[in-house]
């Protein structure tokens, strides 16, 4: 505007008084705080969900923090009807295409949300080989929210620190900007290539030939004494088929292999589902330098994935394996990452904690420590500038011209996270179906086997992230066994407090997703949502974290229950949820679209079901009494009065009761529970962040949510585990998903695998 | 015989229902008869109006690590004795440890360096920490445009007085259990044969 001319006229002056002047630009600034306001208000995220910080961003869209009020409630499924993408969770290097991809396919002006350590920066699991250490590497961040996992309020506060940004934004001056360039998709090579790097990473690979690589950790060979059966790798195949047929070993419970150097050593454990009794352990040793023994998939279904995460990570072949190939990591990736002398790009010392850290800590990024300045490593001499070519399209040969190949995920609303199914249909008919793994696979057994073994006790929260207090409950019981540990009464009983409130938490929050899957979009996952929220209360009041608890120890739990935590929790288990268990039955167990498109939907059969090793309440479901709380007891769950509740059906209608009826059992468990609970007296035996079991073995299991969650930890007298393996229950319980969706039509198909109820978390691990 | 659908508007109650208790817990609430939203035992609305309202974050919250300064000496009060980097699951803390002018350690930090992109918040550094040096910040709203990459020693430090404001329960026990130690060590003073150590273990996290 310009200021009025001195001694200019009365009509000058009237003019400035009564007409708006502006320039062209001011006028245009005026528009651009309208459209800025417009764009900033009505954000549409793209409904996208990686690890953890998801499960947060579905809480704020829940009733608690409710994002519409911002706005941004409008989940868009596809990429190309948003205009923000919030990357919640570890970004693997198998995720890094999907998501550039994804985010090439946004409408300008798009944003990016980087939520959690891991997106910004790789987080707690930066080390692993599958990790990108943090999101900004491929896409351009506006905003980085901290935490592990961001609260929903930080999660608020972050996307309003965004609109201030769009606030201040001038896009049509700069309406160039507009237009950014694609980002080159990245290849998975021998390693995630960036190809906009390939020149570089050709130089540098040349120089990495004559560099002397670092000590790998030795190993050290098996140890001859114990007490599990071992079986030569030749007479394996007819043993395992005695063991079924006439021991009546029908239940495999778990499957690994620990490298030893003198022998890979898979390890079975088998449990019998009829009698009962302790689990048998057999040991099948392969030769190192061709490590080779026949496939226990005839005998057991369940080891069919297990066997393949055994092929991909330990590089054991099984002979006779229907499918054997790469699980986790993608085909082409070189080595065969859980070897002891395989070492990651940023590998430090063979255990934590690392010398560098401590006395003359001087800070260095883990970047520095990667011969390619990056969470990257390639075989010597590695041409990359050859990759940079379009990846050829992979036609399968046997596809009929009626079928299609269908890929569903890994980014997709109803495939619970990063989980890839590849169909093949005919029609809407499911012909045969293969699940595709690995984009959250974060290491965690890796890195698991550097830490000490408090170190993985916030590690295991990051399993299942929806149930962490049941997985730390697990792993402190895998230890305790391992070491001979007591744990205070009063511990106990607070440790069954937050596991049963955390299976109430987990049922509800599978009822609700399941009749998402079935179209009843959000109203019963927003109930779900609304108790998860005062249960998380109480978890956060306890723990100081809402998801990650980290809230048991060796020998007890962290810290006492705070003065209000009782009169909250007792209101909650006597009032509150057994009021909403009645509010689900009322609403859905009736319902007659929930029966037609539940009943006989997904049917696994009795038989099939203990073949494939599947657990938890999917097990049960298909009529079989297996429940560990009442098989093995743990804890002190021999002291409840508890039913095991069985349902003969085996299908959607029956897991989805199945859930129901165990949402009541645990509440009464948990209104016994806080009868029982002692008035004072301590809740940790004996406070030590070094622990060191005696030499040994252990494989203990617990009854999850989700189902068996097991620990086998192998222990060389040292303070970190030999071996540490997760056995999942989700992951298992995948096995069987094949054969109950065939022949039903794909929407049934991801109804599904909503009954199974898995988390990515712990399937990829 | 029940009708087609007699279940499904069954079901239906139940949401109406809820739909109509969110006005009646409304005019429970403008009466005063009922507690705010979000809360717990709250009904009907359950939504927290943040930024304007902000549920209460409890004591133990962790969020990212901090230091703490006495605030009367200016003392900081960590010895570089190590544990935090020894606990550390992710190994995010790195710490320098000071040398005198003879070449001598001395108990303090010349540098100390926390990852805040690698931290898990899983608040074990706080939970070993002997000194009551290292604690468990309850701030959480900490989106930011730039990534930091390091926390350097004087991003980490916070006063104590903030410390105890943030945590009035953990001080309160703090200052409770070294009465007690005081009292102890003065009692065993006076008496010939040494006291028994209380029993440890209840130690609450910051």
């Amino acid at each position: 505007m310009n200021a009025p001319a001195a001694g200019g006229t009365v009509v000058d002056e009237e003019v400035l008084r009564h007409v708006h002047l502006t320039t062209w630009f001011d006028l245009v600034g005026e528009m651009e705080k309208a459209t800025s306001w417009g764009r900033r208000s009505s954000l549409w995220p793209f409904g996208f969900g990686l690890a953890c910080c998801a499960i947060e961003t579905m809480a704020v869209g829940a009733a608690r923090y409710d994002l519409a009020r911002f706005g941004a409630e409008v989940a868009r499924a596809t990429p190309r009807q948003a205009d923000l993408m919030m990357v919640s969770g570890t970004v693997t290097k198998k995720m890094a295409p999907v998501i550039v991809r994804l985010f090439n396919q946004m409408a300008e002006p798009k944003y990016v949300i980087s939520m959690g350590a891991c997106s910004n920066g790789g987080g707690p699991f930066k080390e692993g080989y599958n990790v990108l250490s943090g999101v900004e590497e491929f896409l351009p961040v506006d905003v980085y929210i901290r935490g592990c996992p961001p609260t929903p309020q930080a999660f608020l506060h972050g996307l309003m620190e965004l609109q201030k940004k769009i606030d201040g934004e001038s896009y049509i001056r700069n309406w160039k900007l507009k237009r950014r360039p694609e980002i080159p998709v990245p290849i998975l090579g021998p390693d995630l290539v960036d190809v906009r790097r390939a020149g570089e990473i050709r130089d540098k690979s040349a120089a990495a030939a004559a560099r002397p690589a670092k000590p790998a950790p030795a190993g050290r060979p098996a140890p001859t004494t114990g007490d599990a059966m071992v079986v030569d790798a030749a007479a394996w195949g007819s043993t395992a088929r005695s063991l079924r047929d006439e021991q009546g070993y029908d239940y495999l419970s778990n499957l690994t292999c620990t490298d030893f150097t003198d022998a890979f050593e898979v390890v079975y454990h088998l449990h019998r589902t009829g009698p009962g009794g302790p689990r048998l352990a057999v040991k099948v040793r392969a030769d190192r330098a061709r490590p080779e023994i026949p496939s226990a998939c005839p005998v057991w279904a369940g080891a069919e994935l297990q066997e393949r995460e055994v092929f991909d990570l330990m590089g054991v072949t099984f002979t006779g394996h229907p499918n054997l190939k790469r699980i986790f990591m993608w085909d082409g990736f070189v080595g065969h990452p859980l070897r002891k002398d395989w070492t990651e790009a940023y590998y430090e010392e063979e255990h934590k904690s690392f010398a560098s850290r401590w006395r003359e800590g001087a800070y260095s990024s883990a970047e520095s420590r990667s011969a390619w300045g990056r969470n990257v490593a390639y075989p010597a001499g590695f041409d990359a500038t050859e990759l940079a070519a379009p990846e050829p399209v992979e036609t399968p040969g046997n596809v009929d011209k009626r079928q299609m190949l269908v890929s569903v995920g890994p980014q997709h609303p109803s495939t619970h996270g990063v989980f890839q199914m590849r169909l093949l249909l005919d029609g809407e008919r499911v012909l045969a179906l293969e699940p595709v793994l690995g984009y959250l696979h974060r290491n965690h057994e890796k890195i698991g086997e550097r830490n000490t073994y408090l170190m993985n006790m916030p590690y295991t929260d990051r399993l299942d992230y929806l149930t962490s207090m049941a997985n730390n409950l697990a792993y402190a019981v895998a230890v305790e066994r391992l070491c001979g540990m007591k744990v205070p009464e009063r511990a106990e009983y607070i440790r069954v407090i937050m596991a049963e409130l955390t299976r109430v938490m987990s049922h509800l929050m599978a009822i609700g997703f399941l009749l998402n899957e079935m179209g009843a979009m959000w109203t019963p996952a927003m109930y779900a949502l609304e108790e998860r929220e005062l249960i998380l209360d109480l978890f956060e009041m306890a723990s100081g974290s809402r998801m990650m608890c980290n809230y048991m120890r060796f020998s007890g739990v962290v810290a006492d229950l705070p003065g209000e935590f009782m009169p909250l929790a007792t209101r909650l288990i006597n009032e509150r949820l057994p009021r909403t268990a009645d509010q689900v039955d009322r609403f859905l167990t009736g319902s007659e679209i929930v029966r037609a498109r539940c009943q006989g939907v997904g049917v696994l059969s009795r038989e099939r079901a203990i073949n494939a090793s599947a657990s938890g309440p999917v097990l049960r479901a298909s009529g079989v009494s297996y429940d560990v709380r009442r098989a093995a007891p743990y804890s002190i769950y021999d002291r409840f009065q508890f039913d095991v509740p069985t349902f003969p059906g085996g299908d959607v209608y029956d897991r989805y009761r199945q859930r129901l009826a165990e949402i009541r059992e645990s509440l009464r468990i948990l209104q016994q529970a806080v009868k029982g609970l002692p008035a004072a007296g301590p809740v940790i035996d004996k406070k030590q962040y070094l622990v060191r079991p005696p030499e040994g073995e252990i494989y203990s299991a617990c009854e999850n949510p989700k189902g068996e969650l097991g620990f086998y930890l192998v222990s060389d007298g040292g303070m970190s585990p030999y071996r540490y393996h997760v056995r999942s229950p989700s992951y298992i319980n995948l096995t069987a998903l094949e054969s109950m969706c065939r022949g039903h039509l794909i929407a049934d198909a991801v109804l599904i695998l909503g009954s199974i109820d898995i988390v990515m978390g712990e399937v990829d691990r | 015989m029940k009708f087609l659908g007699y279940h499904v508007a069954k079901g239906m109650l139940v949401t109406i229902s809820r739909f109509a208790n969110t006005y009646v817990q409304g005019v429970r609430r403008t009466l005063r008869m009922a507690p705010g939203s979000g809360g717990p035992g709250s009904q009907g609305i359950f939504t927290v109006q943040y930024p304007e309202q902000r549920l209460p974050v409890p004591e133990r919250f962790r969020v990212l690590p901090v230091l703490i300064r006495e605030e009367a000496t200016g003392k900081i009060r960590c010895t570089a004795c190590g544990i935090c980097t020894k606990v550390c699951p992710t190994q995010c803390i790195w710490i320098v440890q000071a040398k005198g002018e003879d070449g001598k350690t001395k108990n303090a930090p010349e540098s100390f360096c926390i990852e805040p992109n690698v931290c898990m918040n899983c608040g074990l550094c706080a939970e070993y920490c002997p000194f009551n040096a290292i604690k468990m910040d309850v701030k959480f709203e900490l989106a930011e445009y730039r990534r930091q990459e390091v926390l350097r020693l004087e991003d980490l430090l916070v006063s104590s007085e903030y410390y105890d404001r943030t945590h009035p329960q953990a001080t309160a026990e703090a200052a409770a259990a070294a009465a007690a130690k005081a009292a102890a060590k003065a009692a065993a003073a006076a008496a010939p044969t040494p006291a028994t150590p209380a029993p440890g273990g209840t130690h609450a996290a910051g």
